[in-house]
């Protein structure tokens, strides 16, 4: 459960978010949406204390963030940009970062999950050997991804994480990340995410507003979802898909 | 001993220094002005300290030569912060702790275990060999504590995904810190592995000109290198440790006010 309650958020005297408040329930899908720099991106950032909120609080599973519980809220969650940072000079090596940290020492996954999760992205494993500077912005998504699902984070941030990524990728991607025990926040322009997403929020005037509850169109969002699970499925040559 | 310089002489030396002028005229870089102030300060600041080290060695009190040192060392951290664009008010106490903590261990190291003078606070080794260190500190610890903090400015998003991905401070800062103690200690060691070959070490040529045996002003120049090298690699690293705490704040976003510009 995610509760932004009464949130406030200025970011270079602008006020993006005035007084905003919403509830996310486990295993929701939400999608906001909004002009370009009306705050979207930085709603996602505040969530995971990159950007100070002037007033208000972020629970995430009942933890109020703030500096004593920052680290854990940050260890639930996964957050993936537009134009992620794999952080090391080779993929192999971007994969595996977060397992050097001392929050996931000892949780290294092994090399069967990592090519399962490659394969399953429609990602040839030679990229591991890649420098992450030469290979491509959808490429970087999706190992961002992968990296988020090696660390089994049931809590994703998304901020148009298929906007460079080509429909068979984009469908491999959101077959991962919709599945039901995933909780997800999201930004993004693209109409099939949107219209597999559970809530579609927009910010207009600094407020969070549920502009199609999408619980009633259920329907149509499985239906998105499972020919974008049978295009991944397809695509993967009949393997085995666990989603 | 060494060759005294009569006051023409001396002249004659300022008069060398208009063949850099008169180049900086002839290419209009608009040097001149800086350049005659630097000399001017430069005469009035030696001279001073020329009269007030000639009375602190006649001295040779030690109160009044740790006071020197002091006076060295608040004059050397006021220094730092300023050119690397960190606010003093916040660091002051942070980046002395570091800097002096670094070269009175090695200045220390020096004189009490390598040259032993009689007495032990001689204030003839212990205000130059501790002038020199630090001097050389001031140019790492400038370089380190700007590398460090431009990086992270620099490369916010990449930092916030350290982060984002379990590291702690320490560990998320990690890669930044690497650059800038390289970045500080990069031009020291193409020094020291040209020492010798390409130039002759002001210590070494000041102890020569002084009367030295050549064999013994290499060995005092080993060990101020060795003193040099050390304090400049521990101040560097404590300057930047010690100022993390302030520079961050409790959600672990790098302040945006701690900068002068």
């Amino acid at each position: 459960m995610i509760k932004f309650e009464n949130i406030t958020l200025k970011v270079h005297r602008q006020t993006l978010l005035d007084d905003a408040t919403l509830q996310i329930a486990d295993g929701d899908k939400v999608v906001v949406r909004g002009a370009s720099g009306c705050g979207k991106s930085s709603l996602l950032k505040c969530m995971v204390g990159a950007l100070p909120t002037t007033s208000g609080s972020v629970r995430v599973d009942g933890l109020e963030l703030s500096a004593d519980t920052v680290a854990e809220i940050r260890a639930r969650i996964a957050f993936i940009g537009q134009e992620p940072v794999l952080g090391a000079e080779k993929v192999c090596d971007a994969l595996l970062l977060p397992f050097h940290f001392k929050a996931h020492c000892g949780k290294k996954p092994s090399d069967e999950r990592i090519f399962q999760l490659l394969e399953r992205l429609h990602l040839s494993s030679n990229i591991l050997d890649k420098p992450s500077k030469r290979i491509s912005g959808g490429e970087k998504q999706r190992i961002a991804v992968i990296r988020a699902l090696l660390l089994n984070k049931t809590i994703f941030l998304a901020d148009e994480i298929t906007s460079a990524l080509d429909p068979e990728s984009k469908a491999a991607v959101m077959a991962e990340l919709f599945r039901p025990e995933i909780t997800l926040l999201s930004v993004s322009h693209d109409p099939d995410w949107v219209n597999a997403c559970t809530h579609v929020v927009k910010i207009q005037n600094a407020k969070l507003q549920e502009i199609s509850r999408q619980r009633a169109q259920e329907t149509q969002g499985k239906e998105v979802l499972s020919s974008l699970r049978s295009f991944a499925a397809n695509k993967n040559n009949g393997d085995e898909h666990d989603s | 001993m060494t060759a005294d310089l009569s006051i023409l002489s001396l002249v004659s030396m300022y008069a060398l220094m208009l063949i850099p002028l008169a180049i900086f005229f002839h290419l209009q870089l608009g040097l001149i002005r800086d350049t005659l102030l630097a000399i001017g300060r430069m005469t009035v600041q030696l001279l001073l300290v020329g009269l007030y080290l000639n009375y602190i060695f006649q001295l040779n009190n030690p109160f009044v030569s740790l006071l020197w040192v002091a006076i060295m060392l608040v004059a050397a951290n006021l220094s730092i912060l300023k050119k690397a664009g960190m606010k003093r008010g916040l660091f002051f106490w942070r980046s002395l702790a570091g800097v002096a903590g670094s070269t009175l261990f090695v200045s220390g190291w020096f004189i009490l275990v390598a040259i032993r003078p009689e007495p032990a606070y001689d204030a003839r080794y212990m205000v130059p060999i501790v002038g020199m260190i630090l001097g050389n500190c001031l140019r790492s610890n400038v370089l380190s504590l700007e590398r460090f903090y431009s990086g992270i400015r620099k490369s916010e998003n990449e930092f916030m995904t350290y982060l984002l991905l379990g590291a702690t401070l320490r560990e998320a800062t990690r890669p930044y810190l690497r650059d800038a103690i390289r970045a500080a200690v990069n031009p020291s060691i193409a020094t020291i592995a040209t020492m010798g070959i390409v130039s002759l070490p002001g210590m070494m040529t000041g102890q020569i000109l002084g009367g030295a045996m050549p064999m013994e002003a290499i060995k005092y120049q080993i060990g101020i290198m060795a003193c040099i090298f050390t304090a400049m690699v521990v101040a560097s690293l404590m300057n930047i440790l010690l100022s993390l705490p302030v520079a961050f704040d409790d959600h672990q976003r790098l302040r945006q006010d701690i900068f002068t510009m």
